[in-house]
């Protein structure tokens, strides 16, 4: 005998319900992660990060010290804001300030007191002279005369 | 008469849902703002880095600088080019403050001399640190070590130093 198969088109139903439920949490959560990530790579964040990773690392220096440091995800921002990389850092040295830019009309300054002359550049010769760089060059000259 | 039906709980269920979904996205947008609204708040390791530098001038090899002690008497105007002698330039000299004070062995309480630079009103603000309200004006770090003078007697110093930048560090 047979087996009647009853409310076929009703199970269907169901399941396509949840497909569609879980669908709309997975998105849900997806909206929620990509909120939360992208909260921190914002160009004001961002430029406070460097302005300060850059006037601690100028404190902490001594003269004919070179460090580079690695800027991928400023290259990658300021690309986006059309700021040219070669602009992103900048060393005010009347008045001790790093200045770090990453948009048009943004910018965040902070202040250093190792009393120093300091160059700071791209490091377009870390890539076999490719001119792409994605690291920035500071270089501690020499103590400052007074 | 209340007809109830399965259709009927299962819009309670999706409101009731919807209702969940925005309090956790209220909740993690509330975490995020509080979180990402305060600045990095790095003069910990800037005064830390104050106190290497000007501990390093005072003293350097376990010997006390020649410039500040000479046999056993203090250059009382050694104050007068700290920033040339030690390389700090504090810029308008308000954000800053370290001072370095000294105590013979043979008392450690008494202090023989006392050197100081930059902002000395910057000083009150260390006693107030632990008070919740003013907590976040400026920080304070210490540190101490022993140093030898060029005839050999040794002295304990005490390095403070504080530093305000309260604009840029905590809001």
């Amino acid at each position: 005998m047979i087996p009647k198969i009853k409310n076929s088109k009703k199970r269907g139903t169901i399941l396509m319900e949840n497909v569609v439920f879980i669908i709309l949490n997975l998105l849900f959560i997806m909206i929620l992660v990509i909120f939360i990530s992208k909260q921190g790579q914002g160009a004001i964040l961002l430029e406070e990060s460097y302005a300060k990773q850059i006037a601690l690392l100028i404190d902490s220096a001594k003269p004919e010290m070179t460090i580079i440091l690695n800027m991928e995800n400023a290259k990658e921002l300021s690309g986006k804001n059309e700021v040219s990389f070669s602009e992103v850092v900048r060393v005010d040295k009347e008045n001790n300030l790093v200045i770090v830019k990453l948009s048009s009309d943004g910018g965040y300054s902070y202040g250093f007191f190792n009393d120093v002359d300091v160059s700071v550049y791209p490091d377009t010769k870390g890539l076999q002279n490719s001119g792409d760089a994605d690291s920035y060059v500071i270089k501690i000259n020499s103590y400052n005369d007074n | 008469m209340i007809i109830k039906n399965k259709k009927g709980g299962d819009k309670v269920l999706s409101l009731y849902w919807i209702i969940i979904l925005i309090l956790i996205a209220g909740g993690v947008f509330g975490m995020v703002y509080t979180f990402y609204k305060h600045p990095y708040d790095v003069r910990e390791i800037e005064n830390g880095i104050l106190i290497n530098k000007f501990s390093d001038c005072i003293s350097y090899g376990g010997k006390i600088n020649q410039n500040l002690l000479s046999g056993d008497n203090f250059n009382q105007t050694f104050e007068d080019f700290v920033s040339e002698e030690c390389n700090l330039d504090f810029g308008s000299g308000e954000e800053y403050y370290v001072e370095a004070n000294f105590y013979s062995e043979n008392n450690l309480n008494l202090e023989v001399y006392s050197l100081s630079y930059g902002n000395s009103g910057l000083v009150a603000s260390c006693n107030i640190q632990e008070d919740k309200e003013y907590g976040l004006e400026s920080k304070c770090s210490d540190g101490e070590f022993f140093s030898l003078s060029e005839s050999g007697n040794l002295y304990l110093v005490k390095v403070n130093s504080i530093i305000k930048k309260t604009e840029q560090n905590s809001k």
